[in-house]
């Protein structure tokens, strides 16, 4: 492990930019996701107050467990895949239930 | 986990709590008082509020208000309260009021006679409370209230960055140190114990505050990027079909004629027994599309800061009762027990007490952050041989903690007691207890920079204790000299008077506590006085008086 400890850098921008910024993304795309194949489908009265508390959930605790990634890049790159992940689920399930 | 990992944790924990801790410090202060609003706003107005009307004339109250003063019915609400003659029948009081505008600040008040003769009077009731509620959601930053609450949301999420990281780096010595409170010569191991224990402890009311002001805060940056990405430009459809209260009426409706709110309120008791009105307000009165949104209470369920019921004053037809505590769909239900979860707004009196001691343990979890920071650098500097003179950031920290914290606890005691005397003598009230809060933090701000902590934690401590000992005086002498027409109910009163009188009490302790621990405690620690300049004249630094951690010495014995 000790080689690897030694990988681990601090990447304070790197790390915190892609925490906030993509954090941001993943919440509103994952509550997206949410809203689409929760019950009752996204124009369900109120829900909409529902799937706007998902949000900072995902997009605090993203922004807060960012600093396990051992850099900047990883965490760009990673947290950059799972935005993408994230919408193209949204995506199929608003096609799938429109 | 790599020993990276938690170096890195415990910086986030550390800067993001000194940015915010201060913020949180106000926010929590001004919001354990916050949960008490409604009780408090009765004992700041009493007894100048406006003349009470038996509910079951309500009717006649309302058509001969509306004849003298037909601008009325666009808009006014009928404020339901409990009668309190002691009757065994459960019996209703009715206040009618209306305002001119919204922003306006003294509506009317209308009521009825003995004879049945109608009386207007405009009141002025004290924003004392809402001033305290905007205290806790903007920190007291003196900026546009939108501006305050945008950085509160910012404050919120570093909140929850150093929630989380303190998590984290507590994690591996939970297993061997959970519930240790080391109360001995060690003072920063004392607080840092006090800080780990508070902190775990409330943990989960930490992340349900933490989140949930920043959705208040900042609901306004995520809906519209909800709207683009997930609702497709419906989200504004979607606000107004969820909530058909807040719709205005359309303009020159057909006249209707009104069920009377007796028939109404039995309307709403038939759907839900146990729900009790405190607010009925109307829109557009007299006509076809005439909107009734009754306000009120119902304890055994998580309301938002009340629930509420919308129905027709035409047909008595319930139109929305998603806020209806019990009564709304899927989705206003879990939304609204998040905001219960915040607000208190749930099992009553129990729970507020329950609030008001998290609140307050949250303010002393903030202040030993800040105190542990201070703490860390000095020992650093000592470890560099710099020994006790510190650097201008650790002292210029130092005293903002002390002056910020304490101001803030006499800003609020000094508003309360500036706003209960002015209550009902003056046409602004707003304006004293505002300049009594904003002249008395700054001041203690000020001085604190000026003293240096050490002095300034003790001197501050003894204000704020006579200032707060000032609400307890005012009670009471509200109670023994009625001609000063200050008497509240007495239940009320006399609650006051005894959380008042704890808080000095308290105030007064940690004075006597902080002043032993500046004079007696170790002459090298710089949380002494006698590193301070008076003994020291040697000393470089002259402007600012060496540190004192205001903290609590138990002596050995």
């Amino acid at each position: 492990m000790s080689d690897l400890e030694s990988d681990y850098r601090q990447d304070w921008i790197g790390k915190t930019s892609a925490g906030v910024l993509l954090g941001f993304g993943l919440a509103i795309t994952l509550a997206g996701f949410i809203a689409w194949v929760g019950p009752q489908g996204p124009d369900a009265i109120n829900k909409y107050q529902f799937v706007l508390w998902i949000v900072p959930p995902i997009w605090l605790g993203t922004a807060a467990a960012c600093y396990f990634f051992s850099s900047g890049l990883k965490a760009w790159l990673w947290l950059g895949s799972a935005n993408l992940l994230a919408y193209g689920m949204m995506v199929l399930a608003r096609s799938l239930f429109h | 986990m790599r020993s990276e990992i938690l170096r890195t944790y415990r910086k986030v924990h550390t800067w993001t709590g000194i940015i915010a801790g201060l913020f949180l410090f106000i926010a929590f202060y001004g919001g354990a008082i916050t949960v008490f609003r409604d009780p408090l706003t009765r004992w700041v107005d009493a007894p100048n509020t406006a003349a009470s009307t038996d509910f079951d004339r309500a009717g006649d109250l309302i058509a001969k208000t509306l004849a003298a003063h037909p601008e009325a019915a666009r808009e006014f609400s009928l404020l339901v309260s409990e009668k309190r003659d002691g009757s065994v029948e459960p019996a209703r009081d009715v206040q009618l009021s209306w305002q001119k505008s919204r922003r306006d600040g003294a509506p009317f008040s209308a009521s009825l006679d003995a004879e049945g003769a109608l009386k207007v009077a405009q009141i002025h009731p004290s924003g004392l409370f809402p001033f305290i509620d905007i205290i806790h959601r903007t920190g007291g930053l003196p900026f546009n209230r939108d501006i305050g609450e945008w950085i509160m949301g910012v404050v919120s999420g570093l909140y929850f960055l150093a929630v989380f990281a303190g998590v984290i780096i507590i994690l591996p010595a939970l297993a061997r140190e959970i519930f240790a409170l080391r109360i001995g010569p060690n003072v920063k191991r004392m607080w840092m114990d006090v800080h780990n224990l508070i902190g775990l402890l409330s943990l989960p009311f930490h992340i349900v505050i933490a989140l949930t002001a920043f959705v208040f805060c900042l609901h306004d940056l995520m809906l519209p990027a909800l709207d683009k990405v997930v609702f497709e430009g419906r989200l504004p459809a979607l606000i107004k079909a969820g909530n058909p209260g807040s719709r205005p009426p359309a303009a020159n409706s057909p006249p209707a004629t009104m069920l009377p709110p007796q028939v109404l309120l039995e309307k709403v008791a038939a759907l839900a027994p146990d729900f009790q009105p405190t607010r009925m307000q109307y829109r557009a009165f007299g006509t076809q599309t005439a909107t009734l949104t009754i306000t009120g209470f119902d304890p055994r369920h998580m309301m938002r800061l009340h629930g509420s019921v919308v129905v027709s004053p035409v047909t008595g037809d319930i139109v929305n009762a998603e806020y209806l505590p019990g009564h709304g769909g899927t989705w206003a239900t879990i939304t609204s027990a998040f905001f219960a979860l915040h607000f208190a707004s749930y099992g009553g009196t129990p729970i507020h007490f329950s609030y008001l001691l998290l609140g307050l343990a949250g303010a002393v979890l903030f202040y030993s952050g800040n105190l542990l920071w201070i703490e860390s650098r000095r020992r650093s500097e000592r470890k560099n041989g710099s020994d006790v003179t510190q650097t201008r950031a650790t002292r210029i920290m130092a005293a903002i903690t002390v002056g910020v914290s304490l101001g803030c606890i006499a800003g609020i005691s000094s508003a309360i007691v500036i706003g209960k005397w002015v209550s009902g003598r003056v046409i602004d009230p707003d304006l004293w207890h505002m300049t009594a809060y904003y002249a008395v933090f700054a001041g203690c701000v000020l001085f604190a920079l000026k003293r240096g902590a050490a002095r300034a934690s003790v001197e501050l401590l003894h204000f704020a204790a006579v200032v707060t000992a000032a609400i307890p005086v005012t009670c009471f002498l509200a109670m023994i000299f009625p001609a000063l027409k200050m008497e509240a109910d007495p239940q009320i009163n006399q609650a006051v008077f005894i959380v008042g009188l704890v808080a000095a009490l308290v105030l007064f302790r940690l004075a006597g506590l902080t002043q032993r621990r500046v004079e007696e405690g170790p002459a090298d620690s710089i949380w002494s006085l006698a590193s301070s300049p008076e003994f020291q004249v040697q000393r470089r630094e002259r402007r600012f008086p060496a540190l004192s951690l205001p903290s609590i010495k138990l002596r050995q014995r």
